[in-house]
C-alpha cells in the first residue's frame, strides 16, 4: 500500500492540472446550459483529492527514508535532463499546505467569484495554479524547479490579467510577467551554466559537485548571483519588487495564494540553492542586503498606503525580506519557520480583505468605518491574522521573529534591530488599517454591510482555527524551542517592540476624508512612501526608456541604413537605365562619335606603355 | 535504379498534378475548389505520415527511399529524392503546415482558382526542395517555389503587395544564384563531374574553395533564413501577404535557409564549417537582439510577428554553430517548433485582421471582449512563442543555450558573451509579445459597442486550425523525444563529422603552429582565418595560431 502511495506521489501536482482541463468546456463556452458552476466544483473536488492524497502520502512518509522518481525526459548524446520528484515527509508536508490553502481558497472564491461570468475560467487558473506550485514542493531537480518557477510566472499573468479589459489590470499583468521573467532568465543563464559545469541539473547530484567543486571565485559569485535573480523576482524583492503591488489588481482568492504560498516558493528555491550558494559569498551578501533594504523600506511603504489589498501586499514584500535575510545568513530553519508562520497568517489576513472589498465593492481604506459589529467573523479573522503576524501574542510569528532575535541576538546586533523594526513598523500598519477600516464612524459604502456567505465564512472559520493552532503545529513538529533555552531579554525586546508598535498606531492621526496630510512636510514624506519611492518613474526614466529608444532608433536603421543601402542600389540601377536610354536618339552621327570615342580610348589605354 | 514503389516521388508530385486539374474543375466562387485543395493536401500529408511510419527507419541516419532516374542526361540532371533524419521532420511539417493554411484560406473570393493552383504547386515545391538529393534539381526546384510565393503575394496581399513581391522575389532569386554558382563549382571541383550531393559532400576540397563556397551558400540561405544584414525583404513578404500565405512563409520556407546551412554547409563542407561556425554564432545573437528590439517597435502586428520570426531564427544559427550533437539537434527542433508556433501565430492574426479589417496595433485595442477565444488562443501562442517550459520554443531554446554551454570548442568568454546577449533576446521577447498582446487584446474595447456580436469570435474551423497547432506544440514541450527521436541519429552522426573535421583541423593548424614556430605572433594572427574577429577570440586561445591547439585540444579525445 505504502509503495503504491509513493509510487503515485508525483499524481498530486497533476490532480490540479487536470482539474484546470476538466473545466475547459466551461471557460471555453462550449457548455453554457449548467452555468460555470460544475466547473468550480470539479476543481474543487479534484483539489480535496490532491489533498486526501498528499495526506495519505504524508503518512507514508512519515518515518520512511526519501523516495526519488526519475523519468528521463530528454537525452541527447551525453546530455540527459530528468524530470525528478523527491517524497519525503518534508516536501510532502509543503506540498500539503499548498493544497490545504489552495481547498480554502477555493472555496472562498466560490463566494468571492459568484458573480463573475468567468467563474470557470478562474477555476481554471487556480487549478494550474495549484499545480505549479505543488509540483515546485516536491521537485528535486533544478530544471524541473525551473520549469514550474515559469509555469506559476505564467498563472500568475493570466491570474492578474483575469478582468482584462479593466485598465489598471493591463499594466499589472504585463509587469508581473515581464519582473518576474527576468529574475527566471538569470535564474535559466545560472541553470545552464551549472547543468556546463556539474553535468547534471538533480539536487542531490548537485549537492555532491558542490562539495568538490573548483571554482574560480569570479565564477562561483555570477554563478550565485544568477541563481539568487529568479527567487528575487518570484519574492517581490527590491529591485524586482514592483509587481505585487500592481498584481492586487487581480481577484481576491488568487492574492490569498499569492501572498502567502507563491513568494513562498521562491524562497522555497532559494533555501534548496543553498548549499550551492554557500560557494558564492557575494551572493549571500547581497541576499542580505537585498533583503535588509526591502524589509525595512518596504515595512514604510505599507504604512502609506491607501489601497487596503497594497498595504498587505508591501507588508509581504517586507517579511519575505526578512527571510532573504535568513538565507543569506544561512540559517535555513529560521528562513522556514518564518515562511511557515508568514503563508498562514497572511492567507487569513487576504481571506478577511477579501471579505471585506466583496461586501463594500471598495478596496479604499478612506471609505471604510465601523465594519467591526457588522462583520464579525471578518473582524476575528483580522485580529487573529494579524496577531499571528506580529511578535506581540506567542502565535505563529512570534516564534519566527523570536527564533531569528535568538540567531542574531549577540552577532549581528543590525540585523536583530532589523527584525525589531519590521515588527514594530508591521504593527503600526495593521493598527491603522485596523483602526480605518473597523472602528470609527460608518461611511457610505459600510453602512449596510452584512456578514459575508458561508462559502467565504467556512474557509475563514477553518483558518482562524489553523492560525491559532499554528504554535501548536510548530511545536509537534519540533519546531518550537524548549522552554529554558528560550532568550528571554529577545522575547521580551520583541514584545516591546510590537507594544510600541500598537501604541504609535493607535495614536497616529488618521484623515478619511482627505488622505493627504495637508502639512507639508508630513505630506512629502506620505507622498514618497505611498508612491513606493518612485521607482517606478525611476524605471520610467532609466530602463524603459532605453529600450524603447534602442528599438526605435533599431527600426529607424533598419528602414533607411540596412535597407536604404539596397533600395540605393535599386535606385542607382533605375537611374542609370533611365539616363542611358537618352543616349539612344537614333542619330547615326551620335553613334559614330560614340565608337570614334571609345576606339580612341581604348587604343590609348592599349598603346599606353609605349608612349 | 529503384526497386521500391516511388513514394516520394509520388507525394512530391501528387499536389502539383491535383494543380493542373484545378481549371477543369467547374466551379466559380471557390466553395468546391476549397474542398477539393482542402482534400487533397490531407491526402498528401497523409500519404506522407503513413509512409514514414511504415517505410521510413528512425534507427538509420542514411539516406532513405532514395529514387533516382535521369532526366537530361546531358546536363547531368537527375531526378534524385531521398529522405533523412534532416528532412523528414520538415517534410512532415511542410505536409502539416500547408494543409493548415488551404484550410485557413477558406473565404478567398478572388480568383479562387488561381488561388488554390498556386497553393498546391507551392506544396509541391517545398517537398521537393526537402527531398532534393541532386545540387542541380534542389536549386531548380528552389527557384521553382519562388514563382507560387511571389504571385500569392501580389494577388492577395495587402495595400502594400507590390512592393512586398517585388522585393521578396528580387532578394532570394539573386540570392539563389548563388547556390546554383556554388553548387556547379563544386561539381566540376576534381577529376569528377556530379551533381549528387552525397558524391560532392565525399570530394575533398582545398579549404580556399570550401571557404569559398561555404561563404556562397550562406549568402543564398542567409537571405532565406533571414540572417541579419539580409533580412530586410521578410518584414515586408511577411507583413502584407494574406494570413494562409504568410503562415507557409513563416512556417516552411524559413525552415528552407536552416535546412540548406545543415545539408550543404556543415554536411558538405565541415571543414570550412569549422573555421566560420563563430561567425554564425555572432550572427545568431545578432538576429535575435536585433530582430527582437524590431519587433518591440513596430506598428503591425504581422510586420512584429515577423521581426520575432528574425529573432526566432537566430537560435538555429547559434545552434548550427555549437559543432555538437546537442546544438545540431536543438537547431532541427527549433526550426520544427518555431514552424509550428510562428504559424500559428500567423493564422490567429489574421483571424484578428478578417474582424478588425486593421493590422495596425495602435488601431485595435480591446478586442478580447468582442473574441474571447481568439484571445485565449492568441495567449497560448504568445506563450509558446516566448519559450515558456511544457511548449516547444522552451525545450529548443534550452538545448541551444545547453549546447553552447557544454560546446567544447569555444572560450568560456565568447561562450558567456553569446549566452548573455541571446538571454537579453529571451528578456526582449517577453517585452514585445507582451506588449503587442497588451495593445490589440487588453483594455476597453474599441470597436464600437453595437459591433460586439458573438460571431465575432473564431468559428469552429478557426478553432480547429489554432488548436491542431497548439496540440503539438505543447506535446513536443512536455514529451520532446517524441520528436527529437526521429531525428536523434542523423544529427549525431553529423555531429560526428564535424568533430572529425575539428580534430584535422586542429591537427592540421598544430603542425603548421609547429612549422612557422619562428615567426611572431601578430604574423600568425593576420595569416589566421580567424583574424577577423580575433578581438572576440583574443581571450580564447586563438591570439597565438588562429585556431590554436589548446583551443581545439578538448575536443580532440572525442
Amino acid at each position: 500500500m505504502n509503495d503504491i502511495l509513493l509510487q503515485t506521489g508525483w499524481w498530486v501536482p497533476c490532480y490540479g492540472l487536470l482539474g484546470a482541463l476538466l473545466t475547459l468546456p466551461w471557460s471555453m463556452g462550449l457548455v453554457k446550459r449548467t452555468g460555470p458552476r460544475p466547473a468550480a466544483y470539479f476543481n474543487m473536488f479534484m483539489t480535496l483529492v490532491a489533498f486526501i492524497h498528499g495526506t495519505l502520502l504524508f503518512r507514508a512518509t512519515w518515518h520512511h527514508e526519501p523516495v526519488e522518481l526519475v523519468l528521463h525526459w530528454l537525452s541527447i548524446a551525453d546530455l540527459d535532463l530528468t524530470l525528478n520528484v523527491e517524497l519525503s515527509s518534508a516536501t510532502v508536508g509543503s506540498m500539503e499546505l499548498v493544497t490545504g490553502l489552495s481547498i480554502l481558497a477555493q472555496l472562498f472564491a466560490l463566494g468571492y467569484m459568484e458573480k463573475d461570468w468567468a467563474l470557470a475560467r478562474f477555476y481554471a487558473l487556480m487549478g494550474f495554479f495549484e499545480a505549479a506550485i505543488s509540483g515546485l514542493a516536491i521537485s528535486n531537480s533544478l530544471f524541473l524547479t525551473y520549469a514550474f518557477l515559469e509555469m506559476l510566472t505564467l498563472s500568475t499573468y493570466l491570474l492578474v490579467g483575469f478582468w482584462y479589459a479593466q485598465p489598471l489590470v493591463v499594466t499589472a499583468a504585463r509587469d508581473a510577467f515581464l519582473t518576474k521573467r527576468v529574475g527566471d532568465i538569470l535564474l535559466l543563464m545560472g541553470v545552464v551554466t551549472l547543468s556546463a559545469l556539474a553535468g547534471s541539473l538533480d539536487f542531490p547530484d548537485l549537492y555532491d559537485w558542490t562539495e568538490t567543486a573548483q571554482l574560480s571565485p569570479l565564477v562561483a559569485n555570477l554563478l550565485g548571483l544568477a541563481l539568487i535573480a529568479g527567487p528575487i523576482g518570484k519574492c517581490a524583492q527590491f529591485p524586482l519588487h514592483l509587481w505585487l503591488d500592481e498584481a492586487m489588481e487581480g481577484p481576491n482568492p488568487a492574492s490569498i495564494l499569492r501572498n502567502s504560498v507563491v513568494v513562498s516558493a521562491g524562497a522555497y528555491v532559494l533555501i534548496q540553492l543553498q548549499p550551492i550558494l554557500n560557494l558564492a559569498p557575494v551572493a549571500l551578501m547581497t541576499l542580505v542586503g537585498i533583503g535588509m533594504i526591502t524589509a525595512v523600506g518596504e515595512s514604510f511603504v505599507a504604512i502609506a498606503q491607501v489601497d487596503i489589498k497594497r498595504a498587505f501586499s508591501h507588508s509581504t514584500s517586507a517579511y519575505l525580506g526578512l527571510v532573504f535575510i535568513a538565507v543569506g545568513m544561512q540559517w535555513t530553519n529560521f528562513a522556514l519557520l518564518l515562511l511557515f508562520a508568514h503563508a498562514i497568517a497572511k492567507s487569513l489576513l487576504f481571506m478577511s480583505v477579501g471579505s471585506i472589498v466583496l461586501t463594500t465593492n471598495s478596496q479604499d481604506l478612506t471609505e471604510y468605518g465601523g465594519l467591526w459589529s457588522r462583520m464579525p467573523v471578518t473582524t476575528s479573522a483580522f485580529v487573529v491574522g494579524s496577531l499571528s503576524l506580529v511578535g506581540l501574542l506567542p502565535l505563529g510569528c512570534f516564534w519566527a521573529f523570536e527564533r531569528g532575535l535568538d540567531i542574531f541576538w549577540y552577532d549581528q546586533p543590525l540585523l536583530s534591530a532589523i527584525i525589531l523594526l519590521v515588527n514594530g513598523l508591521s504593527v503600526i500598519s495593521l493598527t491603522r488599517i485596523f483602526r480605518l477600516v473597523f472602528l470609527g464612524p460608518p461611511q457610505p459604502k459600510t453602512r449596510r454591510s452584512p456578514e459575508v456567505p458561508w462559502t467565504m465564512a467556512v474557509p475563514m472559520v477553518s483558518l482562524i482555527i489553523v492560525t491559532l493552532l499554528s504554535p501548536l503545529l510548530m511545536h509537534n513538529l519540533g519546531l518550537l524551542p524548549n522552554w529554558e533555552y528560550i532568550n528571554k531579554s529577545a522575547g521580551i525586546t520583541l514584545i516591546a517592540s510590537g507594544l510600541m508598535g500598537l501604541i504609535i498606531g493607535g495614536t497616529l492621526e488618521l484623515q478619511k476624508s482627505k488622505s493627504r496630510s495637508i502639512k507639508k512636510p508630513i505630506r512629502v514624506v506620505q507622498d514618497m512612501l505611498s508612491y513606493d519611492f518612485y521607482i517606478d518613474r525611476l524605471y520610467g526614466f532609466t530602463i524603459v526608456f532605453l529600450v524603447s529608444s534602442l528599438s526605435r532608433f533599431m527600426v529607424w536603421f533598419d528602414r533607411y541604413i540596412v535597407d536604404g543601402a539596397v533600395n540605393a542600389v535599386g535606385f542607382a540601377s533605375v537611374f542609370g537605365g533611365e539616363s542611358l536610354k537618352y543616349s539612344a536618339s537614333g542619330q547615326s552621327q551620335f553613334y559614330v562619335l560614340t565608337i570614334l570615342i571609345g576606339v580612341s580610348v581604348l587604343g590609348l589605354l592599349l598603346t599606353w606603355t609605349l608612349w | 535504379m529503384t526497386d521500391h514503389f516511388p513514394w516520394l516521388t509520388t507525394l512530391i508530385a501528387l499536389p502539383a498534378i491535383a494543380a493542373l486539374l484545378v481549371p477543369l474543375i467547374p466551379d466559380q466562387n471557390g466553395k468546391t475548389l476549397r474542398w477539393y485543395a482542402l482534400g487533397v493536401g490531407f491526402l498528401d500529408f497523409a500519404l506522407t505520415v503513413w509512409t514514414f511510419w511504415t517505410h521510413y527507419d528512425i534507427s538509420s541516419s542514411a539516406l532513405q527511399l532514395t529514387e533516382q532516374y535521369a532526366w537530361v542526361p546531358q546536363l547531368g540532371l537527375n531526378w534524385s529524392v531521398g529522405v533523412d533524419g534532416l528532412s523528414m521532420p520538415l517534410i512532415v511539417l511542410t505536409g502539416f503546415v500547408n494543409t493548415m493554411a488551404i484550410f485557413a484560406a477558406w473565404n478567398v473570393t478572388q480568383k479562387p482558382k488561381l488561388f488554390y493552383g498556386l497553393m498546391l504547386l507551392l506544396y509541391s515545391a517545398q517537398l521537393g526542395v526537402f527531398a532534393a538529393q541532386d545540387m542541380l534539381l534542389f536549386f531548380i526546384i528552389w527557384e521553382l517555389e519562388l514563382v507560387p510565393v511571389y504571385l500569392l503575394i501580389s494577388i492577395w496581399g495587402g495595400p502594400q503587395r507590390f512592393y512586398a513581391a517585388t522585393k521578396f522575389i528580387l532578394y532570394t532569386a539573386f540570392a539563389s544564384i548563388f547556390i546554383l554558382l556554388a553548387g556547379l563549382a563544386m561539381a566540376f571541383y576534381g577529376d569528377t563531374f556530379s551533381f549528387d550531393m552525397a558524391t560532392l559532400a565525399q570530394k575533398h576540397y582545398s579549404l580556399t574553395f570550401e571557404l569559398l563556397t561555404y561563404a556562397a551558400f550562406l549568402i543564398a540561405f542567409g537571405v532565406k533564413l533571414p540572417i541579419f544584414p539580409f533580412h530586410t525583404w521578410l518584414p515586408d513578404a511577411h507583413g502584407e501577404a494574406s494570413a494562409p500565405v504568410s503562415m507557409i512563409l513563416a512556417g516552411v520556407l524559413l525552415k528552407m535557409g536552416g535546412y540548406g546551412l545543415m545539408r550543404m554547409n556543415i554536411e558538405m563542407l565541415p571543414n570550412a564549417h569549422v573555421y566560420l561556425a563563430p561567425v554564425l554564432a555572432v550572427l545568431g545573437v545578432v538576429n535575435i537582439v536585433y530582430g527582437a528590439l524590431n519587433a518591440f517597435s513596430q506598428q503591425n502586428l504581422k510586420r512584429c510577428l515577423a521581426c520575432s520570426s528574425i529573432s526566432h531564427m537566430g537560435f538555429v544559427l547559434i545552434g548550427i554553430a555549437a559543432l555538437t550533437e546537442v546544438g545540431f539537434n536543438g537547431a532541427v527542433l527549433q526550426m520544427i517548433s518555431h514552424g509550428l508556433i510562428a504559424s500559428a501565430l500567423f493564422f490567429l492574426a489574421g483571424v484578428t485582421y478578417e474582424r478588425t479589417h486593421t493590422l495596425i496595433i495602435a488601431k485595435m485595442g480591446g478586442v478580447a471582449k468582442a473574441m474571447p477565444i481568439v484571445f485565449a488562443l492568441f495567449t497560448v501562442g504568445t506563450m509558446a512563442s516566448l519559450a515558456l517550459p511544457g511548449m516547444s520554443g522552451f525545450v529548443s531554446e534550452l538545448t541551444i543555450f545547453l549546447s553552447v554551454a557544454t560546446s567544447p570548442v569555444y572560450s568560456v568568454a565568447f561562450k558567456v558573451l553569446i549566452t548573455l546577449l541571446a538571454a537579453v533576446g529571451l528578456i526582449l521577447t517577453p517585452v514585445y509579445l507582451l506588449s503587442m498582446l497588451r495593445r490589440v487584446f487588453y483594455g476597453q474595447s474599441s470597436l464600437p459597442e453595437q459591433a460586439i456580436a458573438p460571431w465575432m469570435d473564431a468559428n469552429p474551423r478557426e478553432v480547429f486550425i489554432a488548436v491542431s497547432m497548439i496540440v503539438p506544440i505543447i506535446a513536443v514541450g512536455l514529451y520532446p523525444k517524441f520528436v527529437t527521436q526521429t531525428y536523434d541519429v542523423k544529427t549525431v552522426a553529423v555531429a560526428a563529422e564535424v568533430q572529425e573535421s575539428i580534430t584535422r583541423v586542429a591537427q592540421a593548424k598544430s603542425l603548421e603552429a609547429i612549422a612557422q614556430q619562428p615567426l611572431e605572433p601578430h604574423q600568425l594572427q593576420a595569416q589566421g582565418v580567424l583574424s577577423a574577429y580575433s578581438p572576440t577570440f583574443s581571450s580564447a586561445g586563438f591570439s597565438s595560431a588562429g585556431l590554436s591547439s589548446a583551443l581545439i585540444a578538448p575536443a580532440i579525445p572525442r
